[in-house]
């Protein structure tokens, strides 16, 4: 019995940073963002990373959406130290199981939102006559039936941004990433944006992991991570 | 570039069989050298020697399964009315009407016959252009034709020859008789012997002993050739290759010079879109997705052009195919894609594996 609930105790934790340290080589002065991170992500949590700027915060995120190495200590997701897989194993882990969510929303310019959405789906091999069923059933969930065929630029930022999670959304990750999601966005998309987080937190019982420079959002999380000087307080 | 030689290969072929196959010519001078090219100083523009009736009875009897017919060649002036040009007065016999292609087609008259050689009936057939010139629209059929003084009946008009690059315009030539020629002319000699053989396999034989007999009557090796139209051919071949090989040439160039700006294209490219990269890495795309998809990118954008270029070589060959014989071969197009496609690769490949080894983070914030 006790074998099997550890079991589900290590399953229910997604990601784990043990002791990463992030260091920056520029012009042969060494910039270390991160001091020694230690941290544990569950399945369904709702967790924000939160700091002034300058504080690695964005750093942290990086690595732990697997878009960059540390220089030193292990990344596990689900168990699994990334450290030592290949670039096209990286790419596979972020393209099945990350969602991410940006700042600048980062959507392709003079492609559709349809398009937009379902791009991760072209490098899962899922055959083109289901791309678009499912990206028309990720547009439903937020809400942009009606502007399939619309390109970014003739989108509001709150749609563009409900586009980039929808594109999140579409390979069914295990934890979505974001980054100041609402940082480009007026209150009320921003607003709309983090309410849609936490019906997708609540209702979904998705693992959400956010960054924001912003006190007031990074207490709506359920659990809240604050950075100091590339340490964890 | 290659329709060009490819057209003058085709084109010189065909001028070839138009005058008559399995055929050997003798003709005066050293024209090919010992390695079957054209020899310097050669060929028949200064003509120095000149063969007998006497030349063609011994080959006549000294080859087997052939017919020998003589040709002679002498500038001239023609005339009809107040028209007046220079021409080549070719006496010959019926045989080379027959026998090089030469017979007029039907409603353009006919070739003279033996009766008309032996009773020295004064009859001429012209070429083509030079029936044009004289006679422009007028039908020159039995009309009169004068040539030193002698008034000659128009009995035929060979069908259009085309001229041979560097050898003599037929179209040009009037031919008459033999014998009413060296009564012209006031001489009998032969300047060209044509050795018409029954077998193709034979043409190499009939070559040997023609060199032999004519040696036995007493000419020169270096006097005289014997030589049939797959050697002059290939000569002329040779020539063409080496013309296509340095048009290649101009064309690989223009070819490396139009890579390169390919590649400065899609190194640009990358640039500009370095953030769509980015993106594309973080949500999934693996390195060799990126590669193959900006290897992909250069390809089309070379195809385009090679598809761009193929278009204005075709309106090019059309334009000049007015005044020289250049066509377009499905090789020729193949080859255009098969290039461009090549050069997209090559110079696609630096681009896109720049693009493929971006780092995502940096890729993403870059600006």
């Amino acid at each position: 019995m006790t074998k099997l609930s550890s079991n589900k105790n290590n399953s229910e934790i997604i990601l784990e940073l043990k002791d990463v340290v992030k260091s920056y080589n520029s012009g042969g002065t060494v910039f270390t963002a991160i001091k020694g991170a230690n941290l544990q992500i569950k399945k369904g949590e709702f967790v924000s990373i939160t700091g002034p700027s300058g504080s690695g915060k964005s750093t942290l995120m990086h690595i732990i959406g697997l878009l960059d190495n540390p220089t030193s200590g292990q990344v596990l997701l689900e168990g699994k130290d990334i450290s030592k897989l290949q670039e096209h194993q990286l790419a596979n882990l972020r393209n099945k199981t990350l969602g991410f969510v940006f700042q600048q929303f980062n959507l392709l310019p003079k492609t559709s939102a349809l398009e937009n959405v379902t791009l991760p789906l072209i490098y899962s091999d899922i055959p083109s006559s289901k791309r678009n069923d499912l990206g028309i059933e990720m547009l439903t969930k937020v809400n942009l039936l009606d502007k399939l065929k619309n390109t970014p630029a003739q989108l509001s930022g709150g749609q563009q941004q409900r586009v980039a999670i929808a594109r999140a959304l579409i390979n069914n990750p295990k934890i979505i990433l974001a980054d100041e999601p609402t940082g480009n966005l007026d209150s009320k998309s921003g607003d709309e944006i983090m309410e849609f987080f936490h019906h997708l937190n609540k209702d979904e019982g998705r693992t959400i992991v956010f960054v924001t420079h912003d006190p007031d959002l990074a207490k709506q999380a359920t659990r809240m991570i604050v950075i100091k000087d590339g340490r964890i307080c | 570039m290659t329709s060009i030689g490819n057209g003058l290969k085709n084109y010189i072929s065909n001028q070839f069989e138009s005058l008559g196959s399995n055929l050997v010519y003798v003709a005066p001078g050293k024209i090919f050298d010992d390695k079957g090219r054209f020899s310097n100083g050669g060929g028949g523009h200064f003509i120095t020697t000149s063969f007998t009736q006497d030349d063609i009875s011994v080959l006549k009897r000294g080859l087997k399964n052939t017919i020998v017919f003589p040709a002679n060649q002498n500038p001239v002036e023609i005339k009809y009315k107040n028209t007046k040009k220079n021409t080549t007065l070719v006496g010959t016999t019926v045989e080379f009407g027959k026998y090089r292609n030469f017979l007029p087609s039907e409603n353009n008259g006919r070739w003279f016959t033996n009766e008309e050689n032996d009773k020295k009936s004064e009859v001429v057939v012209l070429g083509y252009q030079i029936a044009q010139d004289v006679f422009g629209d007028i039908n020159p059929l039995n009309k009169k034709i004068i040539i030193n003084g002698n008034n000659l009946k128009v009995i035929g008009i060979v069908d259009k020859k085309g001229s041979s690059f560097g050898g003599p315009d037929l179209d040009s030539f009037v031919f008459i008789p033999i014998k009413v020629s060296n009564r012209i002319v006031g001489n009998d000699h032969i300047q060209t012997i044509s050795i018409w053989a029954e077998n193709k396999e034979d043409i190499s034989n009939i070559k040997e002993e023609a060199k032999k007999i004519l040696l036995s009557q007493n000419y020169d090796k270096e006097a005289f050739s014997v030589f049939d139209s797959s050697q002059l051919l290939s000569s002329i071949n040779t020539i063409i290759t080496a013309l296509t090989v340095a048009l290649t040439g101009i064309a690989a160039i223009s070819l490396v010079v139009g890579g390169i700006g390919i590649m400065n294209i899609m190194l640009v490219t990358v640039s500009e879109r370095t953030k769509e990269i980015g993106l594309r890495k973080a949500i999934g795309a693996n390195p060799n997705a990126i590669l193959l998809q900006f290897l992909i990118e250069a390809v089309i954008l070379s195809c385009l052009g090679g598809l761009i270029g193929i278009l204005l070589g075709a309106l090019g060959t059309f334009a000049i195919s007015k005044f020289f014989p250049a066509q377009i071969t499905l090789s020729s197009i193949l080859l255009a894609f098969g290039v461009s496609s090549a050069v997209g690769i090559i110079f696609g490949v630096a681009p896109a594996r720049k693009a493929s080894k971006l780092s995502p983070i940096e890729a993403l914030r870059y600006e």
